[in-house]
């Protein structure tokens, strides 16, 4: 289909990069559908750009890339309404504030977008009884040494 | 917007299966029990305040030039 945005212009997406979220997200209820665009190839950075808003775009990381300690348990409740199982596992995603500088930037870490791929269905779940806030550093010890990068 | 007043004890019935019963009342504090089927999501309203405000935030227009300093980064 071909979607609509502010970022990266018009864009051709593949059916299977279309993610429903229903109910949308806090502060969006009506963004039920978004694009999932990689950042680059093995990149744990991705974008979700609203299918309906063109200026709407988030920023994901998959967290475990940087933050190893990270850990919460998804209910029983929220794996049936997203339907994910041992089956058919999640996989796990951050929304990031990017801010200037780079290093500044936060990971809500308390409100994890969870993507169950089969059905092509997403939702941001709210964690209880954890620690985690909306805002913890993404690079909490600086930014991480780059893979080498050819011609550079 | 319904707007009711109930004193200690009593209760709130909303569709089939959620009931709120006013537990206690102590200076402007409030303990409420709510009873509702496992798969109702209950938050508190800060909560889910604070969720929709950092999604306001990290949505943006033009994503920042900063950006690019994530290039190269790879999943490990």
């Amino acid at each position: 289909m071909k979607i609509q945005s502010t970022r990266f212009g018009e864009m051709e997406i593949s059916i299977e990069n279309i993610l429903k979220l229903d109910q949308g997200i806090p502060g969006f209820p009506d963004e039920s559908e978004f694009a999932f665009l990689p950042y680059e190839e093995n990149s744990p950075f991705a974008f979700l750009q609203s299918t309906h808003n063109a200026n709407l775009t988030f920023l994901l990381v998959e967290p475990f890339s940087f933050l190893p300690e990270y850990t919460f348990e998804l209910s029983e409740e929220w794996s049936k309404e997203i339907g994910v199982s041992t089956e058919n596992p999640p996989q796990i995603f951050n929304i990031v504030s990017i801010r200037e500088p780079l290093q500044q930037s936060t990971v809500n870490l308390l409100a994890p977008v969870v993507v169950n791929w089969r059905d092509r269905k997403a939702k941001q779940i709210i964690l209880e009884k954890v620690e985690y806030t909306t805002k913890h550093l993404l690079f909490p010890n600086g930014l991480p040494e780059k893979a080498a990068q050819g011609g550079k | 917007m319904l707007a009711l007043t109930r004193r200690v004890g009593e209760r709130i019935v909303i569709g089939d299966n959620v009931v709120v019963t006013i537990v206690d009342i102590k200076g402007d504090s409030i303990r409420l029990a709510i009873d509702a089927p496992r798969e109702i999501k209950i938050y508190r309203g800060e909560i889910f305040d604070a969720i929709a405000a950092e999604n306001k935030e990290a949505a943006v227009q033009q994503l920042p030039a900063a950006l690019d300093g994530l290039k190269g980064l790879h999943k490990k």
